[in-house]
């Protein structure tokens, strides 16, 4: 089987940079006070920390910053003229993606590329190539990958899936993308007889049912089970910010004068009560239980019936982020277990 | 632990209190809970994982929580602080609570990130406490425990920031707000920030860009923070809640420095003490208006 050394490793990440590409890995974030690491754009290939754990934030800045310029616009006279944004960089590479941040991507290019065509989503996407490090064990209880039909070694959003061994790591090359990466960097793979391909952690059976969660969710839009679950939550949307899926955003324009502007793209969140609010001063989703409620119906029964995959990868981050101690997985629990009730 | 229970269950019996608003054990620890009969009233705990400042669900934006009647809140110190701020600022009536105060150990650093179990320390804001056990408060349970120390605490790192020169107390805090997605988390779940429109909301004219770059966080971290000069009671829930790890606690410290240097004004639990942003003094100082 290919396999690549942990020293090749950061010398691929080194080669990577000296060729002028963009390399995003988990690297420590100076001045934080919440230690670990987060993805970041690389200065060197030292900063790269592949022991420290699951990011806290997750992949999706990388294909969807959190802001990100439309266009330009110039008004003269009765000409209005648009200036694109900058094209991103030609070749991104993400060094020790985690598998559920790489199926979260894959999740957000179906909604990407559904009614309309996200160009500059699809730009970063075709331009990045995503390496993942599978997990040897679960982070910690808050991760329930193997509960949403993936795992820690599933190779779902990434183009090369590392699978640790001692020493470095089995290379298993799962699209075109990560052929060609290991082709253009041959010195940094060698073959290894001895080593053969395997699943890391056995992913558990899954201790949810999930189609009886989409049954029950698509019946019971109004329930109690909703006001019970949403008394903690603060709407904060911190759930929403770490989520490698959630893909909501809000458009601005911001004037430079009257003449001229720049349109703007920006993270928004379902979580919050402005989200909904029409001109009128209505809201639709007006109590925080309907603003929970959407979160995970919208994960779990519209996302999955329209797109056939779930919108929710099971890293865990938004039970980690939240203040209040809302746990995902457990709602899931109560609602797989309603849905047995109700059957 | 039975002292906390036997009071929320007598509450519930017979008095006019529909829900008591403490902490319950869960799977990855205590969180928020909401107890409405007594049998929910035995699974209230309190110890020093209870970091939650749950004065926030008082104020008038919860309004999921005002549905469940009149509410008794296990409060800290800082969390008794918090309620003051609400009353003095006119959110709560003070009859329209009971307040269950809780000589507080001081509460543990919580450690979001995954693997760094088991790695206790204090909050930084428990070292050097102005106030742990509450005088705002209508019961007072649990016992006097040694003062938390050892660790850094938040006034130590104000001076260290403080110290710095000032280019690089400017690289330290851009390099923070750089980090902010403007997802309004530290707002959201500030229990003195109630505001039913926030100035950060308001788009005609669009006081503070929303977009998370350099103008429009600065503007937006300026702005709350100001806003919190002597109202801030410490309770760290920003920067707890922040997902960035942005350290708003440093910030807010600094101000409230401020404010007790210029103002004379210490935030504390008593609510009818005026606070400076309340109260229009004449003999205010004006020197910096030339």
């Amino acid at each position: 089987m290919r396999v690549i050394s942990d020293a090749d490793l950061r010398g691929l990440a080194a080669d990577l940079l000296a060729a002028g590409s963009t390399v995003w890995g988990p690297a420590r974030v100076p001045g934080s006070p919440r230690p670990g690491v987060e993805y970041r754009p690389l200065r060197e290939a030292a900063e790269l920390d592949l022991g420290a754990g699951l990011p806290f934030l997750p992949l999706k800045q990388v294909f969807l910053p959190p802001t990100e310029p439309l266009f330009w616009w110039e008004r003269k006279g009765t000409e209005v003229r648009l200036v694109p944004p900058a094209p991103p960089n030609r070749r991104v590479v993400v060094i020790g993606a985690r598998p559920c941040d790489a199926a979260g991507a894959d999740a957000m290019d179906r909604v990407m590329g559904w009614d309309y065509r996200d160009e500059l989503w699809f730009a970063r996407r075709d331009a990045a190539t995503v390496v993942t490090v599978a997990c040897e064990r679960p982070a910690d209880e808050a991760c329930f990958c193997s509960d949403v039909g993936l795992g820690p070694s599933h190779p779902r959003g990434s183009d090369l899936l590392l699978i640790p061994h001692p020493g470095g790591y089995a290379v298993e090359e799962v699209t075109a993308k990560g052929r060609e990466l290991v082709a253009a960097f041959p010195h940094r793979f060698r073959e290894d007889e001895q080593v053969t391909p395997g699943e890391t952690a056995a992913a558990g059976p899954p201790r949810i049912d999930l189609a009886g969660v989409q049954r029950w969710l698509a019946d019971h839009f109004e329930d109690e089970t909703w006001n019970e679950v949403a008394l903690r939550c603060h709407g904060c949307g911190a759930c929403a910010s770490v989520c490698p899926a959630c893909h909501c955003f809000d458009i601005v324009d911001e004037p430079d004068s009257l003449l001229a502007g720049t349109r703007r793209r920006n993270w928004d969140s379902c979580q919050t009560s402005r989200f909904t609010v029409h001109a009128s001063g209505h809201n639709p989703r007006e109590g925080q239980h309907a603003r929970v409620r959407q979160r995970v119906v919208h994960k779990f029964q519209v996302f999955p019936r329209r797109f056939g995959r779930l919108l929710c990868t099971g890293c865990g981050r938004c039970t980690r982020a939240c203040p209040a101690g809302q746990d995902l997985f457990e709602i899931l629990t109560l609602v797989s277990e309603r849905a047995l009730e109700t059957s | 632990m039975r002292e906390l229970r036997e009071l929320a269950v007598r509450l519930l019996e017979t008095s006019d209190v529909q829900v008591v608003i403490g902490w319950e054990e869960s799977r990855r620890g205590v969180r928020p809970a909401f107890a409405q009969t007594p049998a929910e009233a035995e699974r209230l705990v309190f110890d020093q994982r209870c970091v939650h400042n749950l004065a926030a669900y008082l104020h008038p934006r919860r309004k999921h929580i005002r549905g469940l009647g009149r509410p008794a809140v296990v409060v800290k110190g800082c969390d008794a602080r918090a309620v003051a701020g609400l009353i003095r600022d006119n959110q709560l009536r003070r009859e329209d609570v009971v307040l269950i105060g809780v000589r507080c150990p001081g509460v543990w650093a919580e450690n979001k990130a995954e693997g760094q179990p088991g790695n206790r320390r204090w909050a930084e804001r428990c070292v050097s406490c102005p106030q742990r056990t509450p005088t705002l408060c209508d019961y007072l349970i649990g016992e006097d425990s040694p003062e938390p120390s050892g660790g850094p605490g938040l006034e130590a790192q104000v001076e260290r920031i403080q110290a710095l020169p000032m280019a690089e107390r400017w690289a330290f805090w851009s390099s923070a707000f750089e980090r902010c997605v403007r997802c309004y988390a530290c707002r959201e779940i500030c229990p003195l920030c109630f505001c039913e429109r926030c100035l950060a909301d308001k788009s005609m004219p669009q006081w503070i860009e929303s977009s998370p770059h350099r103008r429009g966080n600065l503007a937006w971290h300026l702005a709350r923070a100001l806003h919190l000069a002597g109202r801030c009671v410490g309770c760290g829930e920003c920067e707890r809640a922040c997902p960035a790890g942005i350290p708003l606690s440093i910030l807010n410290a600094r101000l409230q420095q401020s404010v007790r240097e210029r103002f004379e004004f210490v935030v504390s639990d008593d609510p009818v003490a005026p606070s400076p942003i309340g109260e229009f003094r004449v003999d205010d100082g004006q020197e910096f208006i030339r």
